[in-house]
């Protein structure tokens, strides 16, 4: 039977848990309203970007250079994809879907006879993937902080990927992230990144097409899709950082939530164990005690 | 006089949203005087200067982007733009050693931000109307 003192000393390492996750909780609520602001500040420059990108995109039946961003490689033999985790933990399931969703599409898409590189992006999908198949890793980007670098951050991943497209060293890229749902739930979403999938928001143009007059192109359409590939190419990174990263928050938020709230639960159980275990002391000194007395 | 509503949007946010008399954008082939009523057009941009009047043909604000790309209709003219900033908080000296600095290095990368840098070197020596 464990003595009061052990039990007084379990209550208050279980009591200084609680503070603390329950402070991590505003953290992460307060924080989580900053990347929402952003994300929906990010949001009117990237579905312009769509617009313009899905009108166009008919245009380009077939080319060379950047247009392969968006007709592909004529190929679909090597993959790279692109888990997006958080750089830290204590987020509950939100680093751990990732890794799962992603190890299983790596391993299908080698199923089915493909190459497969990886290119995570934060620290807990770096580490997971190191652990389980280094040699596929071409490039690892961490602490990348996108709520206080912004833009920057995402063009670095862009970049870095164009090259290696058109270095030919794959021929799809795709991301893995978790959308931002809501404050309380997260999806874990695959997207393809290249060549673009512009197959969904061209159903919505045509409706708005049927609306809207023809543009004239200045200079000519090539020129503008060719401005506008890779630049599209950075900004789908970046809506995708900036969703998960408030995606980040939200799961810290309710994974904090719970855990205060079950160190709640523990104290008073423990607390009602220690109460217990007193009463018995004394009852159990009060019959040594008259015991004691009556002998004499 | 008509309006014609201007929207200048970057990556991380809305920077100007309002009715305006003129906008000149830095089109790719040369600027384009922007006045209510424009024929539809979308165009890619170079880096230059983005500069706004108000209905009595005043300077209301001035920007420098590095590129981007502009959608006009009769009603309404945006700007996407990569990155923002307003002409009169660019320093002339910094950019000189900005560009000193890149013309050191050769790659690729740097001799794109060059010509952003000569661009905005430009944008501010290059003399513009405060009234048209």
């Amino acid at each position: 039977m464990p003595s009061l003192k052990d039990i007084k000393t379990q209550i208050n390492s279980v009591g200084s848990t609680k503070k603390i996750t329950s402070a991590m909780k505003m953290v992460a609520a307060s924080k989580l309203r900053r990347s929402q602001e952003k994300a929906e500040a990010a949001r009117p420059y990237s579905s312009r970007l769509e617009e313009m990108l899905s009108s166009l995109a008919s245009s380009a039946a077939s080319g060379e250079g950047i247009i392969k961003l968006l007709t592909g490689t004529g190929n679909d033999q090597n993959y790279v994809v692109v888990p997006v985790s958080a750089d830290r933990g204590l987020c509950g399931g939100f680093n751990s879907s990732i890794n799962r969703e992603t190890f299983k599409l790596v391993k299908s898409l080698e199923g089915n006879g493909k190459k497969v590189q990886l290119m995570p992006v934060g620290k807990k999908s770096r580490d997971f993937f190191n652990r389980v198949m280094k040699d596929q890793i071409i490039e690892s980007f961490v602490d990348l902080n996108v709520s206080s670098t912004g833009y920057e951050s995402a063009l670095n991943i862009s970049n870095k990927l164009q090259e290696l497209y058109f270095e030919g060293k794959f021929d799809k890229c795709i991301l893995v992230f978790n959308k931002f749902k809501s404050a309380i739930s997260q999806e874990v979403t695959q997207q393809q990144l290249i060549p673009l999938d512009v197959s969904n928001s061209e159903k919505e143009e045509e409706k708005e097409n049927s609306s809207n007059a023809i543009y004239d192109y200045e200079p000519d359409e090539e020129t503008i899709l060719k401005d506008l590939l890779p630049k599209n190419v950075s900004i789908q990174i970046f809506k995708v950082l900036l969703e998960s990263d408030a995606g980040e928050q939200g799961a810290r938020m309710a994974a904090m939530d719970n855990a205060t709230r079950n160190a709640g639960e523990m104290i008073d159980s423990l607390t009602l164990k220690y109460n217990r275990t007193r009463q018995a002391f004394i009852t159990k000194e009060l019959i040594e005690i008259i015991s004691g007395a009556e002998s004499i | 006089m008509a309006t014609i509503s201007f929207d200048l949007v970057s990556p991380e946010n809305l920077i100007f949203n309002d009715d305006v008399g003129t906008i000149i954008v830095p089109g790719k082939d040369g600027d384009l005087g922007v006045l209510p009523g424009h024929s539809q057009v979308m165009s890619s941009l170079r880096p230059g200067r983005v500069m706004v009047y108000s209905e009595d043909k005043n300077l209301v604000k001035s920007f420098f982007v590095s590129g981007g790309f502009a959608e006009i209709n009769p009603e309404k003219c945006i700007v996407l733009a990569e990155s923002v900033v307003e002409l009169n908080s660019l320093d002339k000296s910094s950019i000189e050693k900005e560009i000193e600095e890149l013309g050191i290095k050769e790659s690729k990368e740097s001799e794109e931000q060059l010509s952003i840098a000569k661009a905005k070197l430009e944008a501010i020596t290059v003399s513009f109307y405060d009234k048209i």
